[in-house]
């Protein structure tokens, strides 16, 4: 919205942003990122998801009306740059706990104490990438600033990575700053959450967890990279709570999940990294935005009849509302997340069931009534705009949406079964699955291949690994 | 940790990066709106089909000869392909005549 703005002044078109109430701070801040921080917003008293039809008149016409009126018609102040440090500053001297108190009080940290980012610290990191220090991977949004290695090494060592994390963490940057995932988009109000999934040899060179407790903390590698993204994205993308982060409540930053490739191979399943475009055996990191998981326990059965009917009544009863971006606020953007322990999976591919077929049974069974999916869209969300008739009849979404009039006919929840993820990992003997909520182009699965620098296998050598 | 009973000093780097975007001005504003055209531009969110309606009757009680261009015509601003949406606004506003916007909602 502010985007938006931001680009009609640009050419020479007044603008004025309307703004609820408790999103002015927020407005405020991702101004200054756009080179604008005087830009003009009109304000939208409360929140109008709460307001009946008559107090929403009240508010606009006597409230936010007036302020339009000046927003377009009258100069707003002129505003001054925000002075920073530059680059590569030493921003601060001190003991460990001085160090951490300017962190905490500048909003450099994410109140766990950091590992303060000596130049000794951070220069070890460089003995892990062959990219140069000032080398930018792109530029993130609210704050726009540069993604810089330097700035990688230095979160990464905030986070307690260790250096031959480093290769790992360039990837993971690099896919945050891929416009197809929508950093941009990371402080909007469901507060999802980024999950990282990793793939390849480095799994067990850098000896991530890929077993029991695959989510959990107490794992170096899968704690400290997990712990170092949501650092970057406070420092260097900018959202920071109460400004542009605005999870209504939010979730701490999740762990990397590691896939257990053992598991696949003797089943013969693709890993993920596969699906997303590389070849089985290559280094890479996934990422996608999820709004919320929850864990589907003791999915018994021993045939694929007997457990797929299970996962996908927990697949569908964990989307809920975020079917809005299979149809309506964005279109065909939903990648929901199956996340099956090695056994479960098992379970399935001994009867010749590929993970393709899987797919296709949860886009088959995965389905609720058009009315339900209309009444998300229309009824619960305000949106009165969008139905899937016309939808269809527009050529917006597939013919699967509406086949007939029937209120009652069944509906799938994503646009197509390869639109389904599916990752296995987890205690190697127990039955449990997991569901990620996705949060569909604001956070859409976005891979990166891991490029090992020169000498990898004798630099790990040197570390005794 | 600790050196000869002084606990260890750290020299410490910023862990931000340079803002890539300079200052810039925001456009001249207008006079007045009589006579003149205002985009809306929408999110497809938050009652915002309501809302540009009030924001119509409130102006137009104001500013009689004042007339709108609909959220209609410019496609969602927040969808995925906002990129494209937002590049396209420059052409669309000159193609439309526009000379305001007013962009919602931010809730």
């Amino acid at each position: 919205m502010l985007r938006a703005s931001a680009a009609c002044e640009a050419g020479g078109i007044p603008s004025s942003s309307l703004v609820c109430e408790g999103f002015i701070r927020q407005a405020a801040t991702t101004s200054v990122g756009l080179g604008m921080p005087n830009l003009p917003v009109a304000r939208v008293p409360g929140h109008v998801g709460v307001q009946s039809n008559e107090e929403l008149g009240r508010n606009i016409l006597e409230v936010t009306v007036e302020r339009v009126i000046a927003n377009l018609t009258c100069e707003p102040a002129q505003a001054g740059e925000p002075l920073e440090p530059r680059p590569r500053e030493v921003v601060f001297k001190g003991d460990f706990d001085a160090v951490n108190r300017c962190f905490y009080e500048n909003e450099w940290s994410d109140g766990l104490p950091i590992v303060p980012p000596t130049r000794e610290k951070v220069e070890a990191f460089f003995a892990f990438t062959d990219r140069g220090p000032d080398e930018v991977l792109g530029v993130l949004l609210p704050d726009n600033r540069a993604a810089t290695v330097w700035s990688i090494a230095v979160n990464g060592v905030m986070a307690g990575c260790r250096p031959e994390y480093m290769p790992i963490l360039v990837a993971l940057i690099e896919a945050m700053a891929d416009p197809r995932y929508g950093v941009e988009h990371s402080g909007n109000t469901p507060g999802g959450e980024t999950l990282i999934i990793l793939n390849g040899p480095i799994v067990k060179q850098l000896g991530f967890n890929y077993t029991q407790g695959a989510l959990r903390d107490g794992f170096l590698p899968n704690t400290s990279v997990g712990r170092f993204w949501r650092l970057y994205l406070r420092n260097v993308a900018g959202f920071l709570p109460h400004k542009n982060d605005k999870a209504t409540f939010g979730n701490t930053w999740r762990v990397v999940l590691a896939e257990n490739e053992e598991a696949l191979a003797k089943i013969s399943w693709e890993p993920n990294s596969v699906e997303m475009g590389f070849n089985a055996g290559d280094n890479t990191v996934t990422i996608a935005r999820y709004t919320g998981s929850s864990a589907l326990s003791s999915v018994s059965g021993s045939t694929p009849e007997q457990v797929l009917p299970i996962l996908a009544d927990g697949v569908l009863k964990q989307t809920l509302w975020t079917i809005v971006f299979t149809v309506g606020l964005t279109m065909g953007t939903l990648r929901p997340l199956l996340v099956l322990s090695p056994i479960l999976a098992e379970t399935i591919a001994r009867r010749g069931w590929s993970k393709a077929d899987v797919k296709r049974y949860l886009f088959e069974h995965c389905r609720i009534p058009a009315w339900e999916f209309e009444r998300q869209l229309r009824d619960w969300s305000q949106k009165p705009i969008w139905n899937l008739a016309e939808e269809a009849r527009l050529g917006h979404i597939p013919k699967v949406f509406h086949e007939s009039d029937d209120p009652n006919r069944m509906v799938p929840i994503v646009f197509k079964p390869a639109d389904f993820m599916i990752a296995v990992t987890g205690d190697v003997l127990r039955h449990n699955a997991h569901v990620f909520a996705h949060n569909g182009a604001l956070g859409y699965p976005v891979g990166k291949r891991i490029r090992l620098p020169e000498g990898w296998e004798r630099r790990l050598a040197e570390l005794g690994k | 940790m600790f050196n000869g009973g002084t606990e260890r000093q750290y020299q410490v780097f910023w862990p931000r990066s340079p803002r890539q975007m300079q200052l810039r001005s925001l456009a001249p504003r207008l006079k007045t709106l009589e006579g003149k055209t205002v985009a809306q531009l929408w999110d497809f969110l938050f009652r915002g089909d309501q809302v540009f309606a009030l924001i119509e009757e409130g102006l137009k009680a104001r500013f009689p000869g004042v007339r709108f261009v609909s959220w209609r015509e410019f496609g969602n601003t927040h969808g995925a392909d906002e990129r494209e949406v937002v590049a396209r606004l420059p052409q669309r506003f000159k193609e439309l005549g526009v000379d305001a916007a007013i962009s919602g909602m931010g809730c």
